[in-house]
C-alpha cells in the first residue's frame, strides 16, 4: 500500500484538474478520490491515490511540482496514514446541523469550533459565510458535526447556545435528519 | 451534504414561518379496561393510560429539541367513552370526565379526546348517558374534549341525535355562560368521523386499532403561504403552478411530521399510525389559513373565487401529503376555525365571511363550522337545523364534517368573544332567522344514507 494524499491551492481558472490528473496517471497513480471546492476564487483540490510502490512522496511531489508548480500550482503530497484508527472511529455517529446567522466578529469560528473540540465533537463539513449586511444568507456558519455516543450532547449544545447569545447570533441545532426529510424526497 | 439553500430554508421554514408539529397525539385503547364497577373502571383507565403515556411530554420535547421543531400540543385519545363505558349513568359518566381530567393533568398534557359516542344509527344506553353528561363533563373539567358522531355516508344522518346534540350545546354554553360558553369549544359533532385524527377537539382512537399507536398532526399555514409569496414574482405563474407548489410545500411538511412522529413512537415502543397534514392556523399573525386567501390574490377569504381557492388548496395539500407519507390519516386538509385564526376572525368581523358563505367553504374543506361563536339566543331548532345542514354535507360528499359552534350566552352578533390561547377570539357572527322554531328537525328519526350511484 502506497496511499497518498496530494492537495492542490492555486487561483481559479480553466484546466487545474485536468492537468494535475493528468500528471498523476503520467507517474502510473491511480485516482481512488477527489474533491474540490472554491472559496472566493481560490481553488482548493484533494487527491487520494494509490501510487506505484517504491515511489516515494517527496519524489512524486518534486515532480509534480516541476511539471504543474510553475504554472502557479502550490502542491503537497503526504502519505497516508491507513493503520492507525482515528478517535471514535467505529462508533456510531448522529449527524447534527449546527448553523449560525448574524453579524460578522472576528473569532467566530474559532470560538463555535472550540467548543465543539472541547466536547470531542467532529466537524465533518463547514461552510462559512461573511459578507455583511441584513441577507441572512450573507452572514452563515454552518457546521456538520459528528457526535458518538461518547459526546456529551446536551452540554454541548448548552455550551453553544450561551455563546450564541454572548455574540448576538441566532443558533440552530437541528439533526441531519429534518434536512433530509425536507430536501431529499 | 446540502447545499446552502437548503439549509436556510429549512431554517426559515421552522424560524420565520412558524413550521411546528402541532400535536402528537398518543392513542390509547380502553377496551380491556372495561368494568361494571366505576371504582374498578375509573382505576383501570388510569393504569393503562399512564403505563403508556408517563413519558410522552418528556419524550416528544426531546425529539423536538433533537430536530429543532418544537412539538407544541401533547395529547391522548382514548376509545369512545359511551362504547367502554356503555353501563354506567350520566352522573357516573361526569365522574369519569373528572377521572380523565385529572390523568391528563398527571402527565401534563393539555388536552385528552374521546369522550365521545358514535350514534349515526342510534343512540345505545352509554350513548344517551355521555350525551346527559356532556354539559357538566365539559364545563366541570378543562383538558376533556367530546365527540359525537351523528351521521356518515353510510347510515345517513340520526337526527334524534342531532337535536339532542343542539340541547346539550346550548346547556353546556348556559354552564359556562361567564366564559363566554367556553365548554363548546370542546365539544365536536361529526358526519364521517376519522377514526385516527390527532388534532382536537374531536380526537378518539376508533376500534379495530392496537393498544396504543402515535398520531401526528402537522401545521405549517405559514409555509405554504411565504411558498406562494416567493414565486409570485414569476409572472408566468398560474393556478396549476400555485397547486403545484402547495403540493410540494404540503409534501415537505409532511415528511418532517412523520419523521418526528416515528422517532417518538419509536422512543416510546409504541406503534406509528398515522400523519395527518392539517393547515391548521393559530391566532398568530403569519400562521393564518386567511393569509393564504390573500396570498392567492382574494382580498379576504369570504369573498366570491374563496370555495374555488379553498377546493385547490385543500386538494393540494392532500395530494403532497399522501406523496410524502404511505401512512396519511386523519382530516388532512385545511381548517377554518374563525376564532383561532385572526384573519378569518376579521374577515368575519368585517362582513366579508358570512356564516353561509363558511357552510359553502365547508362543502371543500377538512372539517366544518369549526369556532364559530354565534348569538345566544339562537334556538334549540335553529342550531340543529344548521349542524343537519352541515352534517349533510358531510354525508353527500363521503367527507368528514363537523360543527363546534359557541353559542354565546347574553351576547348578540358583533359582539367580541374571547377564549383565549389557541382557541383564540372573534366577533359573534350573525346567524339571520336565528329565533325561528321550525319544526322539520324535531321530527326525528334518520335522514337515509344517500344513494351511491347516479352521481350527478
Amino acid at each position: 500500500m502506497n496511499k497518498l494524499i496530494i492537495t492542490v491551492l492555486a487561483k481559479d481558472r480553466p484546466g487545474i484538474i485536468a492537468q494535475v490528473t493528468t500528471d498523476l496517471f503520467d507517474l502510473s497513480c491511480n485516482l481512488e478520490n477527489a474533491n474540490q471546492m472554491i472559496l472566493q476564487d481560490q481553488f482548493a483540490g484533494f487527491f487520494i491515490v494509490e501510487a506505484p510502490a517504491g515511489l516515494a512522496p517527496e519524489t512524486i511531489e518534486k515532480r509534480l511540482k516541476k511539471k504543474s508548480g510553475k504554472n502557479g500550482l502550490t502542491i503537497h503530497v503526504h502519505r497516508l496514514d491507513t493503520q492507525t484508527p482515528g478517535e471514535g472511529e467505529g462508533l456510531a455517529e448522529d449527524i447534527f446541523l449546527i448553523t449560525t446567522i448574524g453579524p460578522d466578529q472576528k473569532g467566530l469560528v474559532a470560538r463555535f469550533s472550540s467548543i465543539m473540540a472541547a466536547f470531542n465533537a467532529n466537524i465533518v463539513n463547514l461552510k462559512a459565510v461573511f459578507k455583511g449586511g441584513t441577507d441572512p444568507n450573507a452572514n452563515v456558519m454552518s457546521y456538520q458535526v459528528a457526535v458518538t455516543e461518547n459526546v456529551d450532547v446536551k452540554s454541548m449544545f448548552a455550551a453553544l447556545r450561551e455563546k450564541a447569545v454572548e455574540l448576538d447570533l441566532d443558533i440552530r441545532i437541528q439533526h441531519k435528519n429534518i434536512f433530509d426529510a425536507i430536501n431529499k424526497i | 451534504m446540502f447545499e446552502d439553500h437548503e439549509i436556510i430554508s429549512t431554517i426559515e421554514m421552522v424560524k420565520n414561518e412558524n413550521l411546528d408539529v402541532r400535536a402528537v397525539t398518543l392513542g390509547v385503547n380502553l377496551f380491556d379496561c372495561i368494568s361494571h364497577d366505576l371504582a374498578v373502571f375509573k382505576k383501570n383507565v388510569r393504569k393503562k393510560i399512564l403505563g403508556h403515556a408517563a413519558e410522552l411530554v418528556e419524550t416528544c420535547d426531546l425529539v423536538g429539541e433533537k430536530y429543532g421543531i418544537e412539538v407544541v400540543n401533547k395529547r391522548i385519545s382514548i376509545s369512545p367513552i359511551a362504547l367502554v363505558g356503555a353501563s354506567f349513568n350520566a352522573d357516573q359518566m361526569v365522574e369519569i370526565a373528572h377521572e380523565l381530567n385529572d390523568i391528563a393533568k398527571t402527565v401534563n398534557i393539555d388536552f385528552i379526546g374521546g369522550f365521545s359516542a358514535l350514534v349515526e344509527k342510534g343512540i345505545a344506553r352509554g350513548d344517551a348517558a355521555l350525551i346527559k353528561a356532556l354539559p357538566r363533563a365539559l364545563t366541570e373539567t378543562q383538558r376533556v374534549c367530546a365527540s359525537v358522531n351523528v351521521a356518515t355516508t353510510r347510515a345517513g344522518i340520526n337526527m334524534d341525535a342531532v337535536y339532542e346534540m343542539s340541547k346539550a350545546i346550548k346547556k353546556a354554553a348556559d354552564m359556562t355562560a361567564d366564559d363566554d360558553g367556553l365548554a363548546c369549544a370542546k365539544l365536536c359533532v361529526f358526519s364521517n368521523i376519522p377514526q385516527d385524527m390527532p388534532f382536537m377537539a374531536g380526537a378518539y382512537l376508533g376500534v379495530g386499532v392496537s393498544d396504543a399507536v402515535i398520531n401526528v398532526g402537522v401545521s405549517g399555514p405559514g409555509v405554504v403561504k411565504r411558498a406562494i409569496e416567493r414565486n409570485l414574482a414569476d409572472k408566468h405563474l398560474t393556478l396549476g403552478g400555485i397547486a403545484e407548489i402547495i403540493k410540494r410545500t404540503a409534501c415537505k411538511v409532511t415528511r418532517v411530521g412523520e419523521l418526528i412522529g416515528r422517532e417518538v413512537a419509536d422512543s416510546l415502543g409504541i406503534q406509528f399510525g398515522v400523519v395527518d397534514l392539517s393547515l391548521a392556523p393559530t391566532p398568530t399573525v403569519g400562521d393564518s389559513i386567511g393569509e393564504i386567501f390573500q396570498a392567492l390574490g382574494l382580498s379576504h377569504i369570504g369573498v366570491p373565487g374563496s370555495t374555488a381557492a379553498l377546493a385547490m388548496l385543500n386538494d393540494a395539500v392532500k395530494k403532497g401529503g399522501a406523496f410524502a407519507s404511505s401512512h396519511v390519516g386523519g382530516l388532512s386538509g385545511a381548517f377554518i376555525p374563525v376564532s383561532e385564526d385572526l384573519n378569518i376572525a376579521n374577515a368575519a368581523h368585517r362582513g366579508y365571511l358570512s356564516i353561509e358563505k363558511l357552510e359553502a367553504l365547508t362543502s371543500v374543506c377538512s372539517v366544518g363550522l369549526d369556532m364559530v361563536p354565534v348569538p345566544g339566543d339562537i334556538t334549540v331548532q335553529t342550531l340543529a337545523g344548521i349542524i343537519a345542514d352541515e352534517m349533510a354535507i358531510g354525508m353527500v360528499n363521503a367527507k368528514t364534517t363537523a360543527t363546534r359552534i359557541i353559542p354565546v350566552p347574553g351576547k348578540k352578533a358583533g359582539e367580541k368573544v374571547f377564549f383565549g390561547g389557541l382557541l383564540g377570539e372573534a366577533r359573534i357572527m350573525a346567524v339571520p332567522h336565528a329565533d325561528l322554531t321550525d319544526e322539520f328537525v324535531t321530527y326525528g328519526g334518520r335522514i337515509p344514507a344517500p344513494i351511491h350511484s347516479l352521481k350527478n
